[in-house]
Formats: C-alpha cells, sequence, structure tokens
C-alpha cells in the first residue's frame, strides 16, 4: 500500500552509509532466494568469486542471513475486508462469464449496465463500511486509507458506472457535486452551529465564508436560513432587501432532476438566470458609501457580489471564491454545474484546463492524481495510480474498466492491463500464505497465464499430511485443529487443506495440478509408512508408475522388517486393491505387484495363525496365477520349507510340488545362463545370507525338502493323485 | 518492504547459496564452511530453525538444488572438490541399510552433529557424482516431467546431465549427457547431427585433469593453485576456442551457470553460459540424438541476437571482439502458459538482462511452412538494467516469473517488475549499507537468533 516503502536497509548492516569501496574490497557479495510460499526474500552474505575460489580466512561471524517481505502481511481486519470484497469479485466473474456467454452486447446492455453498477456500488459500500469501522473503533486499519479507496471508487462509479445506466447519457453535474458534498464534507456542521449562536453572526469571523461555500456546494437550506437572518436583522436596508429576493431565488434555482426533459430544464434556467441578473442590477444599485464597512455591517457587498457572481455562473468567481475557500481542484470540478449546467462526462476534459489552471493540482498526492485521470478519462493511467494506493483498487477498477471495455484486452502476447493489476494484487495476497484460495481465485480470473500461475501456486500450498509434526508450529488452537486434519486424514477422508485443493482443482479444472498433489500426498504418506494411504493416492493420480514404487516399498518392509510387520502394513493396502481391480484406466505390471504384495501378506497371516492348508494352498495359488515377481520366487520357494517339511500332514498335491520344483529348476538354469540377479537378489537380502552364490546355496534346501516330500508320498502313498490332500494323523 | 527476521552466524564463514524447498517451508543453506544445514520454517513466529547441520563436501559448496517433492525429500549439492552429491532425507533409521553410500565422508555426515532425537529425518548421502574435470558451479534438478534428472555445469566448460534410474534407492545415476559447451553445434536442421547419442554419454575427450581427484585433500589444497592449472588445461585441451586474447585466471574471469526450462512441450531444454564467452546458449537435449544449440543469446551491441539458424561458428571464435565480460548467472523463468519465454541474465558487467525467447513456431502445413521453420528460436533483450554498477552473482524468479530478484556485489538486492505495458522497471532494493540516520528508527523486526 502507499505508505510501504520500496526498499529496505537491513540491519545489522554490513557496511556504514556511503563506504561500498571497502565492502567491495573485503571479498563479501550479496545472494537472494525468493520463498515459494509468500515470495519472502531470503537474503545471504556471501563471499564474491574471488574469494570462493580462494577462501583466506573464515568469517564466522559473517555466514549471516537477512528475511524481508515486500508487502507487510494484511492485518486480520484488512484480511476481513480482503475476503468480502472477493464475493463481490467472484459475483461480478460470473455476470461478466454469464454475460459474454449469451452476447457480446448483453454486458452493455441497460440490465447488465445496471447489475454491474449495483455490484460496483457493493465494493464503495463496502470502502465505506470499512472506513467506518476503522475510524469508529481501535483497528489496525488506517481510516485515511479507507476513506481514499471509498472516495475513489466512488468518484469511479459516478464517473463511468452509476447505479442507473441512464444517467451516462445525462449532464454529470449534479452528480458530480453529489460526490463532492458526500466525500469532501464543507462547511462543518459545527461551523453553522457556531454562527447560529452568535446574535449577530454576520460579524462573526467566517460568516462570509459559511455561506458562499453553502451557495456553491448547493445546501440551499442552510444559505436561506442565513439570508433570512440577513433580512430580518442586518442594519443595512440595502442587504436585507437583497437578501429577502435571493431567498426565493434561490429556492427556485433548477435542478435537472426536476424536469422531465433536459430541454424544459434549459428553459427554466435561462429563465432563473435571467432572474439573477435583475439582483445583479440592485447590488450595482447601492451607492458606494453604502456598500458596507459600517460599524455593525461586516463587508457585505463584495461578499454578496461573490454570491451572486456564483448564482451567475461566473468562472472566474467561481474559481476565484474556491481557491479563496481552501477548496481544491475538485471542488472546482463540483461546483462546475453553476458555470456549466450542461457539462457532460465525456465533456470532462475539456472543462479541466481552466479549473486546473486557477487551481493547481498536488502531483505529490497519488489520491488527487488518481482522480484526476478518472476525470481526463485516462484509464491506465488511473490504475497506475490506484496501485499505487492500493493493489486492491487496481485490481477491482481495472476489472471493471475492462467490463467496460473502458481498456484493452490485451494483444494475447502479453497481459492485458486488467489481468496485470489483478495478478499483481494476487502477488500481494500471495505475502499471506493463509490466503492462498484467494490468491488463486484472482489468477484464474485472468485466463490461461493467470491460470498458469494460480497452479503454481495450488500445487505449492504446503499439505501438512503430518498432523503432530504441523501441530508443533502453529499456534494452540490452528495446531490441534491441524492434528484433527492430519488425524482424519490418515482415516482415509479427503479433509483439510488437501480437500480444499482438490476442490480448487475441481472447479478451475485443474486436473493435473490435482494430480501432481496427489502424487505428492502418495510420496508422503510412503515416507510415513501409510502404505494404504500411498496407494489410494496414487489410484485417484492414475499414477501406476507411483503405485509400482509404493509396492516396491511395501516389499522392501518385508526385506527390511520381515514378515510381521509386512502383513500389518498390508492390511491398510488391500482395501485399495479391490478399487483397482474395478478401474479401468488401471493396468499392467504394477497392479500384478501390488496383487502379489496383498497375497503374500495374506499368506503370512495364515503361517501367523499356524493355518497350514490354507497357506500352502495360497503358496501354490500365487505361482499358478503367475502374480510373483521372478524377484521373489526364491524368497516364496523358501517359505515352502517348513511346509513341505510339516509332518502332522502332506500340504501340498502333487502337482503344487511340481510346480514349486520347476521353479527351482528355473533359477537354477538362469543363474547358470548368469540371470542370477534377477531370481536371487531378494533372496540374498532376506536371508541375509551374502550374495547370489549363497542365496544359490540356500535354495539346495528347497530342492532337499521337495525331495523328501516326494519320498514321503511314495512311502506313505499319499498326495499322489491329483488335487489329494490327505492328513496322516499322528 | 520491511524486514521479517534475522539468523546471525548461519554458518561459520560467508554462505555461498541459499535455496527454499518446493513449499518454502525449508530453507537449505551451504558455505564456505563446506556444511550443508537445513533450516525450517516456523510458521507461528516465522522464525527458522536448524533442522540438520552436516559436512558435506571437501571445498566449498557452490550451489544447492531440491529435487520436485514427488519424488521425496532430495537435495543435490555441487561444490569445488568437483562432485555432485545427491541427500536424501528418510525417515526413522531406514538409510543406512538401503544405500551403499549412505556412510559419510571424515565420519562427520548427516546427522553427526546434532541430536535431533527419535532419530527421525536424518539426511543421507545416496551418491557421488564424479565425473568432473573442474569445479562443479551450478546445478538444477528437471522439472518433474522429464523424471529425476540433475543438471551440472563445471569449470571444464561441460554440461552434464544425470538421471537417477532406481528411484526408490536413489543411488544409481547414469550420466545421460556430457556436453562441451563451447563446442556444441548449432541445429536448424536436426538431422544434419548424425553424430549418434553414444558420442554424448561416452568418456570426454577432455583429459587434462592433473589433480588427483580422490586424495580427500586434493581439491581443498589450493584452489587458486586448481584454477590455474585448470585455465592451462583448458587453454591446451579445447584450442583457440577458449584462447581469448587478453585473457586471465579463467576460474576467476569465468561464469558457469544453467537453468531449466520448465516447460515440458519443447522437451528438454536449458539455458546454459559457461567460461568467458558473455553468452548463453539455450540447449535442446534428447535422447535419439547429441544436444543442440537452438539459440544464443548474445548481448554484445555487435551481434545482438544469435538465431538458430545462424553461422555455425558463432560469436566466440570471432578474436577482434573484445572479450566480452562472463554471465555469471542465468535463470529460466516458470512460463504459466505465456507464448514465450522470459530467461534473465547477470553478468560481469553489473548488468541484468531479461530475454524474451520465442520458441520455433511449429509450421501448420501451410504453403509458407518452410519461411516459418527458417525463423526457428529467436531471443531479444526486453530490459537491460546496470544499477547494480559491479558484477552481479546471481538472478532468481519468483515462482510465477512476475517478479525477478538479482544480487550483486554492491551489497543490494534488487527487484524488478513488470508494468502493466510489459515493460520492466525496478521494484525496490534490499540493502546491506546502513541506512541513514533518520531512518534508522522505524525498524521493525525480531531477531531470530540461530537455534545453535
Amino acid at each position: 500500500m502507499s505508505e510501504e516503502r520500496n526498499y529496505v536497509h537491513l540491519v545489522p548492516p554490513l557496511f556504514e552509509q556511503g563506504s561500498l569501496p571497502d565492502f567491495v574490497q573485503s571479498g563479501r557479495s550479496v545472494g537472494a532466494s525468493l520463498s515459494p510460499l509468500d515470495n519472502a526474500i531470503g537474503v545471504f552474505v556471501g563471499p564474491s568469486e574471488k574469494t570462493m575460489l580462494a577462501p583466506t580466512q573464515r568469517r564466522a561471524q559473517e555466514g549471516r542471513m537477512y528475511f524481508a517481505s515486500m508487502h507487510k502481511p494484511p492485518t486480520l481486519e484488512r484480511r476481513l475486508f480482503i475476503t468480502d470484497t472477493s464475493v463481490i469479485f467472484a459475483a461480478f466473474q460470473n455476470l461478466v462469464t454469464n454475460s459474454k456467454a449469451r452476447g457480446p452486447e448483453v454486458l452493455r446492455s441497460d440490465d447488465g449496465m445496471r447489475m454491474m453498477g449495483k455490484l460496483a456500488n457493493d465494493y464503495v459500500n463496502f470502502c465505506k463500511e470499512c472506513w467506518v469501522h476503522a475510524s469508529t473503533t481501535t483497528t489496525h486499519l488506517p481510516p485515511q486509507h479507507y476513506n481514499t479507496l471509498y472516495t475513489s471508487f466512488s468518484l469511479f462509479t459516478t464517473l463511468y458506472l452509476p447505479p442507473n445506466p441512464a444517467l451516462l447519457d445525462l449532464p454529470v453535474s449534479d452528480d458530480l457535486l453529489e460526490w463532492l458534498n458526500i466525500h469532501f464534507i464543507e462547511p462543518s456542521t459545527e461551523e453553522g452551529d457556531a454562527l447560529v449562536m452568535n446574535e449577530k453572526c454576520w460579524e462573526a469571523e467566517g460568516f462570509w465564508d459559511y455561506l458562499l461555500r453553502t451557495t456553491l456546494r448547493h445546501l440551499t437550506k442552510a444559505t436561506t436560513f442565513f439570508l433570512n437572518l440577513l433580512s430580518t436583522s442586518h442594519p443595512s436596508p440595502h442587504l436585507r432587501s437583497l437578501s429577502s429576493t435571493l431567498i426565493p431565488l434561490l429556492a427556485s434555482h433548477p435542478r435537472l432532476g426536476e424536469f422531465g426533459s433536459e430541454r424544459e430544464f434549459v428553459v427554466a434556467s435561462k429563465r432563473w438566470k435571467s432572474s439573477v441578473k435583475g439582483v445583479r442590477i440592485e447590488l450595482d444599485l447601492v451607492p458606494e458609501d453604502e456598500r458596507g464597512g459600517e460599524e455593525g455591517e461586516g463587508e457585505w457587498w463584495t461578499n454578496l457580489s461573490d454570491l451572486v457572481g456564483i448564482l451567475e455562473g461566473r468562472e472566474e468567481v467561481v474559481l476565484r471564491v474556491v481557491g479563496e475557500l481552501g477548496g481544491d481542484w475538485r471542488e472546482g470540478v463540483g461546483v462546475w454545474g453553476w458555470v456549466d449546467g450542461r457539462v457532460r462526462r465525456g465533456d470532462l476534459p475539456d472543462i479541466l484546463p481552466p479549473i486546473l489552471n486557477a487551481l493547481p493540482p498536488d502531483p505529490t498526492s497519488v489520491e488527487e492524481m488518481l482522480h484526476l485521470s478518472l476525470f481526463k478519462g485516462d484509464t491506465l493511467e488511473a490504475l497506475k495510480w490506484a496501485e499505487k494506493l492500493d493493489p486492491w483498487l487496481a485490481a477491482h477498477l481495472g476489472d471493471c474498466l475492462q467490463a467496460l471495455e473502458l481498456i484493452g484486452e490485451g494483444d494475447g502476447e502479453e497481459p492485458s492491463a486488467r489481468d496485470h493489476y489483478i495478478i499483481s494484487y494476487a502477488h500481494y495476497l500471495h505475502s499471506d500464505p493463509a490466503l492462498w484460495r484467494l490468491t488463486v481465485d484472482y489468477m484464474c480470473a485472468c485466463g490461461d497465464v493467470g491460470k498458469g500461475m494460480g497452479d503454481e501456486v495450488l500445487k505449492r500450498v504446503p499439505l501438512r499430511l503430518r498432523g503432530s509434526s504441523a501441530s508443533k508450529q502453529t499456534p494452540l488452537g490452528k495446531g490441534k485443529e491441524r492434528e484433527g486434519e492430519g488425524e482424519s486424514i490418515k482415516r482415509g477422508e479427503v479433509a483439510g487443506v488437501l480437500k480444499e485443493i482438490n476442490q480448487t482443482c475441481w472447479e478451475y479444472g485443474r486436473e493435473e495440478v490435482r494430480r501432481m498433489v496427489c502424487r505428492i500426498a502418495a510420496q508422503e504418506f510412503t515416507q510415513e509408512k501409510e502404505y494404504g494411504l500411498a496407494v489410494s493416492y496414487c489410484t485417484s493420480a492414475e499414477d501406476w508408475e507411483g503405485l509400482g514404487r509404493v509396492v516396491d516399498k511395501v516389499l522392501e518392509e518385508y526385506v527390511q522388517r520381515g514378515p510381521a510387520i509386512f502383513t500389518r502394513l498390508v492390511a491398510s493396502v488391500a482395501p485399495s486393491l479391490q478399487q483397482l481391480r474395478v478401474q479401468p484406466s488401471a493396468y499392467g505390471p504394477y497392479i500384478h505387484r501390488l496383487m502379489f504384495a496383498v497375497r503374500y501378506a495374506e499368506f503370512h497371516q495364515r503361517l501367523g495363525n499356524q493355518d497350514w492348508q490354507e497357506a500352502a494352498l495360497d503358496l501354490i495359488g500365487m505361482f499358478c496365477d503367475d502374480v510373483v515377481p521372478k524377484s521373489w520366487w526364491a524368497v516364496l520357494l523358501g517359505d515352502a520349507v517348513d511346509l513341505l517339511g510339516y509332518q502332522k500332514a502332506m500340504l501340498f498335491s502333487t502337482s503344487g510340488v511340481c510346480v514349486l520344483l520347476q521353479k527351482v529348476e528355473e533359477i537354477q538354469v538362469r543363474t547358470e545362463q548368469g540371470s542370477g540377479d534377477d531370481y536371487l537378489t531378494v533372496l540374498a537380502r532376506v536371508t541375509k545370507c551374502g550374495g547370489i552364490k549363497e542365496a544359490l546355496h540356500r535354495l539346495k534346501r528347497v530342492r532337499l525338502a521337495l525331495a523328501r516330500y516326494f519320498a514321503r508320498c511314495t512311502v506313505i502313498d499319499v498326495g499322489g493323485k491329483e488335487g489329494g490332500f490327505r492328513g496322516v494323523k499322528g | 518492504m520491511i524486514q521479517t527476521g534475522l539468523v546471525q552466524n548461519a554458518h561459520d564463514d560467508l554462505v555461498t547459496d541459499a535455496s527454499y524447498d518446493f513449499y518454502g517451508l525449508r530453507l537449505a543453506t551451504c558455505g564456505l564452511d563446506q556444511r550443508i544445514k537445513i533450516w525450517g520454517l516456523d510458521e507461528s513466529t516465522g522464525t527458522w530453525n536448524v533442522e540438520d547441520d552436516w559436512k558435506a563436501h571437501d571445498a566449498p559448496i557452490s550451489k544447492l538444488s531440491w529435487a520436485h517433492p514427488e519424488f521425496g525429500s532430495i537435495l543435490a549439492s555441487s561444490s569445488f572438490d568437483r562432485t555432485v552429491k545427491i541427500w536424501e532425507q528418510t525417515s526413522g533409521g531406514e538409510g543406512d541399510s538401503l544405500s551403499p553410500h549412505s556412510h559419510s565422508l571424515n565420519g562427520t555426515g548427516p546427522g553427526g552433529d546434532l541430536d535431533r532425537g527419535k532419530g527421525r529425518d536424518k539426511w543421507v548421502e545416496r551418491a557421488v557424482l564424479v565425473d568432473s574435470k573442474g569445479t562443479v558451479r551450478m546445478l538444477e534438478f528437471s522439472p518433474r516431467a522429464f523424471g529425476l534428472k540433475v543438471a551440472s555445469i563445471s569449470s571444464d566448460n561441460h554440461l552434464r546431465i544425470y538421471e537417477c534410474l532406481e528411484q526408490p534407492t536413489l543411488t544409481s545415476w547414469v550420466l545421460t549427457e556430457e556436453v562441451d559447451i563451447l563446442t556444441l553445434p548449432y541445429s536448424s536442421t536436426p538431422s544434419s547431427n548424425s553424430h549418434s547419442h553414444t558420442v554424448a554419454i561416452a568418456t570426454p575427450t577432455q583429459t587434462h585433469s592433473t589433480l588427483d581427484r580422490d586424495g580427500p585433500g586434493a581439491a581443498s589444497a589450493s584452489l587458486v593453485a586448481h584454477a590455474l592449472q585448470q585455465s592451462q588445461a583448458q587453454a591446451q585441451g579445447s584450442g583457440g576456442t577458449v584462447g581469448r586474447p587478453g585473457m586471465g585466471n579463467r576460474e576467476a574471469d569465468g561464469g558457469w551457470c544453467l537453468s531449466w526450462c520448465k516447460e515440458r512441450y519443447w522437451g528438454e531444454v536449458l539455458a546454459v553460459g559457461c567460461g568467458v564467452s558473455g553468452v548463453i546458449k539455450i540447449i535442446q537435449t534428447s535422447p535419439s540424438r547429441r544436444p543442440v544449440t537452438l539459440l544464443t543469446l548474445d548481448p554484445s551491441p555487435t551481434l545482438p541476437t544469435f538465431s538458430g539458424s545462424g553461422d555455425a561458428s558463432g560469436p566466440t571464435a570471432d578474436s577482434d571482439i573484445p572479450t566480452p565480460f562472463a554471465i555469471t548467472c542465468v535463470s529460466w523463468a516458470p512460463s504459466c502458459g505465456r507464448s514465450y519465454h522470459l530467461i534473465a541474465t547477470g553478468g560481469r558487467d553489473g548488468r541484468v538482462r531479461i530475454w524474451k525467447i520465442k520458441p520455433e513456431e511449429i509450421p501448420d502445413g501451410e504453403g509458407d511452412s518452410e519461411e516459418r521453420e527458417r525463423e526457428g528460436w529467436t531471443g531479444v533483450v526486453v530490459a537491460d538494467f546496470d544499477e547494480h554498477k559491479s558484477a552481479v552473482g546471481r538472478v532468481e524468479w519468483n515462482i510465477t516469473g512476475t517478479i525477478l530478484s538479482s544480487a550483486g556485489n554492491d551489497g543490494r538486492v534488487r527487484l524488478w517488475k513488470a508494468t502493466a505495458g510489459s515493460v520492466w522497471r525496478p521494484a525496490g532494493h534490499l540493502s546491506v549499507e546502513q541506512a541513514e540516520e533518520h531512518e534508522r528508527a522505524d525498524v521493525d523486526m525480531e531477531e531470530n537468533q540461530a537455534a545453535d
């Protein structure tokens, strides 16, 4: 905002004011990085290239980092203002989009203009509310700033987007006067009250200033009240008479709003002006020596002459009086109706030169420059000043101006002025990471490029999946809330930030981002060993490669931590497999590997439950269904050894045992052919027995177990028949 | 602009790089002290606390880069010890058993200095990439779309791209590209590059490294000596292309930098600068052919823009032109759907330049397609700032490519933004110079003492 400087001297400083050469000599330099979180700037003190190549001494005290921010993040109240007005912005976008869909002219129709005018007026009202709030309560909001926003947005609606579009074609003077009277209140009620207290008010200081100002400002009641006093109590008979002539004249001053047509108004104005001429003649007839200055009369004649001059619409009088009263050029424009009551909005740039000549604007006042550009119809210039005042103002004015086709739409390559200022405002919002939704909303309102920028913000919204660690870093209340989020996410619900990101992606059609966020979530869950969640997020992202990696990780758990933990971990994955089976886009080897992990865990579950028979069935089933990756064959064969040696029953059928034998044979052959790595690495790691050679040696145990099993079959004559599983008692 | 924090003694010596992670919640820093530190942001107070700290290299570390979070918590570091190292944050003690590289140099590896309790989130060394014949000056992970790849540029003028083939373990990195930037050909007609892909991954022809790379003390013994030797080696090795009149110490005068194009549409494209050439080359790599230069960005007034269709000899061969100032840093802006690219460079001449790059138009099959095809990639300077008045060491874009930061030897970090008419303008600065008396009073910040 305007009060923010665009530079900062970091403290503690590294060198004194003006001693840059010493700094350069010292072989130091600075570097900086911009934070993706909030565009904060991290500055570090580093070596110059020379020092980097040949560091001479250690500079322990100098490895320093500074952090800075481009904007002060919005205060709580400011955030409310931002959030509330964003609702209007969203409504405005809807209006524009829907209207454009119905035809190019719909937005500029009376209805369209009326609706836009209504929304613009909502902006004005919010600025007003904020200003009132800021001035009546103790807040962090600077009241003057919001008053300026209120004044400026209100001027914009007066000039470009009045609530009633019909006004656009009519003379603007009454509207301008109203704007002036609302935003630059003069004279104050207190001044009037003070004068009333005075018996001979015309002798009081400021009496004539008051009367001239109420006249200029069309505050007829106040003017006539005091003219009434003059007409009854002033010592000068001339003034008494003139005052009583003026009272009905002022009351009958024609105003455009009172007439059915502009023509009638013009006729009435002419007639009225000629009556004013009568007052001038009467005034001029007052003998020189009776024109005031006497004891008890005050300098009435010159002041009354100015007053009549105003009524006559004399340009030089009006501007001189405004100047003398301490008014600025805007007051000159506001009361221009006295000079020319038929000025239209389009004529404003033409009437400005004499006013600015008499009442030069203050080039250092951003507000005045903004208002001047609006009066001049220089909309691009106005946006420039508006941004200096507050990026909020430039963004919302720019949005309205483009809808009114008062600024260009951009050439396709560079963003339009509207988009530029909205994006700039979005950047300001980005300085508060908690406002990411609004940042994205505003960016996504700016075409494809804006959406592209929104993507960058959206995908970097911290997911905070680690509920407990997040809670450590946040204030009490928030932390608990986040911990809750983390917990419900872990229960498999899409909650918290993740849910909101999902929703935002869906709203703006950012499927790529949604998938990326899911993939990142899957990665984090994998890291946390929440494999079930990892699988479901991979599925949601349709990231089959990622799914493969999760499964590898799950299998790695077996290798690292053994079957018990493996079984427990896989239990969370199993439900996802069911879903995956019905998903048509899910394909290929990754699903197979997942299936293997699940079935292998089931197998170990049965072993744990001492359900030997089923376990043996599972084992053979896995081989027959071809779900076992080659690298795991040897491990499963190892598992078979105990089952083969089970004394209480013959657990395998002949064909099952043959399958096992085949696999052993294949591994043997392949290893001899040099592919041992493909088949035996996992076994070697699981058994921690050394290398391939040792693993192969270990496989001999399987061969032996198989041989014994066959021998037992022969001896006790069981298991020889296809599918036969006969228990042998004792 | 306001100062929001300060960390005194972030390192035991000057800091050489600081890199925010994907979310901006962590910051990795490195320094002349050969250590890497990982800082975590406490969002409730806005302060940064050390999470990890370890000795990572045997010489000053030049750069750090975070991989995309989809691959996990992975960091790469490049150093004057001529190596690139890959680090991974692992949960609860799993790391050591996974990787043959998980041991630490000199016994002071990650976690060695800090007692972090719980034993979670340790940083583990996953790979050491030792192909460089010179000091490694810059590295950057590729955009996610291209997989887990990291590109580095060294003072031997070689761009090297490594790809991780086994993602879960991160131990196996293959050198997929190794290109001498100075001798890289231009491409207007890709088919003319008949060299097969194998050239790129073959052993580099430059074998003049005289230092014993394996000795742990070798690289750190004397970097000046190293630099001088290196420059001699370069002069012999590369012949006329680098032998410039009046050229002194190449390590000290040159600049080595790179930045990936963030857009996947054009395939793998990088902006690379090296040595004292004073130009940035836009290079395209692909698995099926040798890397080619699409465009050379040459800011020298005599050769305004060197289009890809131009003379293959390029500006570097012309010895009549005075030695240009080296480009020390380059940053490719995220494109965010723009129809063009923005590339920022900073140089020893104290200039920050912004280039607007337009990719080659894809002919739509109409009659004038040949005409169009010849246009190739084009680039123009859209901003040229000399405010730093001294060498610029670093340029960096924000995540949307709308704010550029530059840092120079003048002790200032400057920010640049485009106006509504797309004209780039200064947007403020941060200075380590003492403020004038009257400005000192209104300082609004709290000191964030380093945790250690």
